[in-house]
């Protein structure tokens, strides 16, 4: 295996920093980080990533609206998304995973959950 | 005489009948011994036969005996073999046990320092007031849970606050008065006051104030009134935070706020050499006091 390619659009530095950090414990893992949404589509134009992590509440280009871009694309409409939400926003969270979100975790977040939710998306033994 | 007369004839007859009668018996007797010793005889291999069968039956069985024994014999030390691998079994597994916990712990700590890691690194990366708060807020809400707070300044007296941040609610607009509430306690005090969620608090009284201090001075205090629902309380790394907080937030909102007044980052650093002399001047200073009070 070559490695894997995670894509994370975070508007918060804080939560980006924190999101790298636990993907940082993966073997093998590259990360490219967006600070919206806009830039998330750019990179996503760019490169083929085989994980993408999206806050939900974002400036520009909300994560509900990456995702659905994300969902019409051919290109990457196979691509595992873990969506960041918050506790409280269950409507949110619904409306993610009606628009094909594969997996969410809830604010705040903690690295092992993270680790645990990409490995289990991206079969990681 | 004449009766002897008449049986002389017979008597050689008599006689011979006899010895033939004695012949044929004795023959007869013959024959029947010889049979009887046939009969015994074929008895007597008979029973050879039955001793020789015997034999080979107790010779086999003993023989099936001895692999019986030695199977037995294998059969303890396998037994012995499987309490041994059994115990070495219970042993690795007591030790998977151990090492998993320790990793979990390892685990759980390293998340620990990375949160305050991120926090630290966030809180002193900026010099933008802005910044400073916004971190500030997300510090308490991604990092601690906190679903509503605000974050206010405290005025030079320690008798009013002004909030310049919140979350989960409006921002209050104007200064507050504080002497007597909570937030005037921990201004006065310079300690945190930290409820437990369960514990019974009165309507509006906050579930945590912390305290912002720099050098021994409270600038700013955070009142805390929810934690996010699934949040049921607090956790060691979130004191940490709160310490984390207390000291670095204080220090990088008044940084934040003076080099608002600077025309730049360079601008900040004119009169770097003017300070560092000053602070040496006053040291020599103070250390010349001390000596001669000494003397």
């Amino acid at each position: 295996m070559s490695g894997y390619a995670c894509l994370v659009v975070e508007d918060s530095p804080m939560m980006r920093q924190l999101i790298v950090f636990a993907l940082s414990r993966i073997k093998n893992m590259t990360v490219t980080e967006a600070d919206d949404g806009i830039v998330g589509l750019k990179k996503l134009a760019q490169t083929r990533f085989d994980l993408i992590i999206t806050d939900i509440n974002m400036p520009i280009m909300d994560g509900l609206k990456l995702v659905r871009k994300i969902r019409s694309d051919e290109r990457h409409k196979d691509v595992p998304v873990i969506v960041i939400t918050t506790e409280g926003s269950r409507e949110d969270r619904e409306r993610a995973m009606a628009l094909g979100a594969s997996a969410y975790i809830a604010k705040p977040i903690q690295a092992p959950q993270v680790i645990e939710t990409v490995k289990e998306l991206l079969k990681i033994g | 005489m004449s009766s002897r007369k008449a049986r002389a004839p017979e008597q050689p007859a008599d006689l011979r009948a006899e010895r033939e009668q004695f012949v044929r018996s004795f023959l007869h007797k013959g024959v029947e011994l010889t049979e009887d010793l046939i009969r015994e005889n074929q008895s007597l291999d008979q029973q050879v036969r039955q001793l020789q069968d015997e034999n080979v039956q107790l010779r086999a069985q003993l023989a099936s005996n001895d692999a019986i024994r030695e199977l037995l014999q294998k059969i303890e030390g396998l037994e012995r073999d499987r309490k041994a691998l059994l115990n070495r079994s219970s042993e690795l597994e007591r030790e998977f046990e151990q090492r998993s916990e320790l990793h979990a712990e390892v685990e759980h700590e390293l998340n620990n320092l990375a949160s305050l890691y991120v926090a630290s690194f966030q809180l002193s990366g900026t010099l933008s007031v802005g910044r400073v708060v916004r971190h500030m807020c997300e510090l308490l809400e991604q990092l601690v849970g906190a679903q509503s707070f605000v974050i206010y300044i405290v005025s030079a007296d320690g008798t009013r606050a002004t909030a310049v941040g919140a979350r989960g609610m409006q921002v209050p607009t104007g200064s507050l008065q504080i002497e007597d509430s909570p937030l005037g306690d921990v201004c006065l005090t310079g300690v945190g006051r930290v409820l437990e969620p369960e514990q019974p608090r009165k309507s509006g009284e906050p579930l945590a104030v912390l305290p912002l201090v720099f050098d021994g001075e409270v600038v700013g205090v955070i009142s805390i009134n929810n934690l996010l629902p699934h949040k049921r309380g607090w956790a060691n790394v979130d004191r940490e935070l709160f310490k984390l907080l207390s000291a670095h937030g204080a220090t990088a909102l008044i940084a934040a706020n003076l080099y608002a007044k600077e025309a730049g980052p360079r601008a900040a650093l004119h009169d770097v050499l003017f300070h560092l002399e000053n602070e040496r001047v006053r040291q020599l200073t103070e250390a010349e006091s001390e000596a001669g009070g000494d003397v």
